[in-house]
């Protein structure tokens, strides 16, 4: 294997990683932008929309097949079913506390006890098993010299851009996507003008929490086996590429999250240290980013956010 | 009012939601079960520090299990000295502090001995909280060689330790006419012991370590690892710690196209392996501890276990059951339950026979003859080699 190759085929790693960190991103950076929240329980929306997408797929195999169409029956009901937990969510949760002009504070520990909830309730419920997606999947795909890519990498970078173009239409060019980039900027001036902020809120988190829980699904069938932690790791994760896109902007999420699955990636195949060092290597990187550039790379100090 | 009626609405779910947690997680809180005292009356209790919540939570589970038939057997058939032995959970999670806090609770409740053990870095720190007490203990399951090194005086570890696997590993290695091997673990006690030894002794039998990798818990992607093994030329991965990401990680050495071979610690001899490897896991050999399944002697354990709790018997239950069976004969030995005369009985131990075949310590105590054993997955199954 020549160091061309292995580069190609790290940077074809890196982008898919980090597509997975995008979409989980998103919704961090969504949330935040339009309440100053940061979500910590969004990790966990993940891992459910995992599960959700597992138990769906379980009753529709034997009707759609397990291949692609029941897959993405499961991914569409997955979405639909978490996009209405991240509303419920926000209702019993955090807009009592909006509501009540809490201090950030509170609705920060909030989130983190929604996630907790979340975590243990799935621990409960699965008895802290593994559960294995039954795919019909294969590891066919194309070979470009030594470079391998699957069928399945391709189609879930191409579902990646799909959803996020989706998103990047339904912010900018809908009148919902006005309404929130609207309260990013003046809740109390939106009131005036006749917007519903609490139900676009809501719609926010339903929004975002689709997109986790297509994540979820997503990891779940290429990686093939899910967990309650599962939503732990890649939460911080998908938190921090948020962070180094600007939290707040949209673009800047699903750029952050393709820095941080590149850098990890890189970080794997460092010349003489081992890769153990691969999270000092890409996390040291990103602090002396935030460092020159505190607000990440599409973030602006104050001005509009989404 | 409605915005109070609303709040309070949400209060209420919240605290239905967090009881129905708290109730899941009370069930793995220690508990006492009840035993009906036998004739000479009094009670023996044992304690069975184990993970029954957290990833490791399935190997605790089906550990304890496999201790309580033991112990339901012992006492059917009179109990020790007379008395019933009563055992008493703690769910050290897999984590260091909450293992110490579990060990603490278990001498506060009165144990007199302590069988189980499953997560080496959860079982080292409470070693001397037992030893304090002169409270024998009898691991039946972790094996970092930490544990021989610390122990200060009551342990027993009746699985081979990472001594005895990393023979066997270096023996596989040079049947399989290895010649890079790539080594990745997962930077905890365990796994990295394993490792580390394995590392040495490849190494000083004049062979290469190509890599040796460190991956993060709980992370699923192993994409960039697979490119950076296969770009070392690397012949044989040796997977050093547990099976649910050692799956993940067959998965991807097989999609991303490494055809060399792949074997995994005793960390990851369970059938889950399998199931969540799928295909790509045909052909991976596993370093295991006596497994139910393949022991002729434990035939008649393994029906029982899977007729009382509707699932087979894990890589771990036999030596729980053993380890159980070894304490209560080391009890009766001792004529007490004094701790000093214990921890003698359990050193003068000789030709113990369990399941696992014959337990006997050497000087460390840990076991003088090695019992792991070398499976393949074949068709969908385990198939001793």
């Amino acid at each position: 294997m020549t160091v061309f190759y292995i580069v190609i085929q790290q940077i074809v790693n890196g982008l898919i990683l980090g597509s997975f960190y995008s979409l989980i991103a998103l919704g961090y950076s969504m949330v935040y932008g339009i309440i100053k929240l940061l979500n910590f329980a969004h990790g966990d929306i993940y891992m459910v929309g995992a599960f959700v997408g597992y138990g769906a797929l379980g009753i529709l195999g034997s009707r759609l097949g397990i291949g692609w169409l029941g897959i993405a029956a499961a991914l569409l009901i997955s979405m639909f079913l978490v996009g209405l937990l991240g509303m419920l969510v926000h209702r019993l949760a955090y807009q009592p506390l909006i509501n009540k002009r809490a201090p950030r504070m509170s609705l920060l520990i909030t989130a983190v006890g929604v996630s907790f909830t979340l975590f243990n309730g799935v621990m409960v419920l699965t008895n802290g098993e593994y559960k294995t997606f039954n795919t019909g999947l294969g590891y066919e795909g194309i070979s470009l010299g030594l470079v391998n890519i699957t069928y399945t990498q391709i189609i879930m970078v191409v579902a990646t851009g799909i959803l996020m173009l989706t998103l990047y239409w339904f912010i900018n060019r809908t009148l919902y996507g006005k309404a929130m980039r609207a309260i990013a900027l003046d809740q109390d001036a939106c009131r005036l003008m006749g917007i519903n902020v609490t139900k676009t809120i809501g719609l926010t988190f339903f929004v975002g929490s689709a997109l986790a829980a297509a994540a979820g699904v997503m990891a779940g069938v290429y990686y093939g086996s899910i967990q309650f932690y599962m939503g732990f790791v890649i939460g911080l994760k998908a938190f921090t590429a948020a962070v180094i896109g600007g939290i707040g902007s949209i673009p800047g999420a699903m750029i952050g999250g393709l820095i941080l699955g590149l850098l990890e990636t890189a970080g794997t195949q460092l010349p003489f240290i081992g890769s153990a060092w691969k999270d000092v290597f890409s996390f040291g990187i990103l602090i002396l980013l935030l460092v020159f550039k505190p607000t990440g790379i599409l973030g602006k100090s104050e001005i509009e956010r989404m | 009012m409605s915005k109070k009626f609303r709040s309070m609405v949400a209060v209420t779910i919240l605290a239905l939601a967090l009881g129905v947690t708290g109730c899941g997680t009370q069930s793995s809180e220690p508990t006492t079960p009840s035993a009906t005292p036998a004739a000479g009356g009094g009670e023996i209790i044992i304690g069975l520090p184990l993970p029954m919540t957290g990833s490791e939570a399935t190997y605790g589970k089906d550990m304890e299990n496999a201790i309580k038939m033991a112990v339901d057997e012992i006492n059917g058939k009179g109990g020790v000295n007379g008395k019933n032995i009563v055992t008493v959970t703690g769910d050290d999670a897999c984590d260091p502090q909450q293992a110490t806090a579990a060990a603490n609770k278990l001498v506060s409740q009165g144990v007199v001995a302590i069988v189980g053990g499953y997560c080496s870095g959860a079982t080292i720190p409470t070693l001397t909280v037992y030893n304090e007490k002169n409270i024998p203990f009898v691991i039946t399951a972790a094996n970092s060689s930490k544990i021989a090194a610390q122990n200060p005086g009551n342990t027993f570890e009746i699985n081979g330790t990472a001594v005895h696997q990393t023979q066997k590993a270096i023996e596989l290695f040079k049947k399989l006419g290895a010649k890079n091997v790539a080594i990745v673990e997962q930077g905890d006690a365990y796994s990295s012991d394993l490792a580390k030894q394995t590392e040495d002794s490849w190494k000083a039998a004049g062979n290469t370590v190509v890599s040796h990798d460190v991956t993060n818990k709980g992370e699923q992607d192993f994409s960039s690892l697979v490119t950076s093994l296969k770009s070392k030329n690397a012949d044989v991965v040796f997977w050093t710690a547990y099976y649910a990401d050692g799956a993940l990680l067959i998965k991807q050495l097989r999609q991303g196209g490494y055809k060399g071979a792949i074997v995994v610690g005793d960390g990851s001899s369970d059938p889950k392996l399998i199931e969540m490897a799928g295909a790509a896991g045909e052909g991976t050999y596993v370093l295991s501890p006596p497994v139910a399944d393949y022991l002729p002697t434990a035939k008649q354990f393994a029906e029982a276990y899977k007729a009382k709790f509707n699932q087979s018997a894990g890589a771990y239950a036999p030596l729980a059951y053993d380890g159980m069976n070894l304490m209560a004969d080391a009890l009766k030995r001792a004529g007490s339950t004094d701790g000093k005369a214990t921890i003698k009985a359990l050193s003068d131990t000789k030709d113990f026979v369990g399941l696992a075949g014959k337990i006997n310590f050497a000087a460390d105590k840990t076991l003088k003859e090695s019992n792991f054993i070398v499976l393949q997955i074949t068709g969908g199954q385990f198939v001793l080699q």
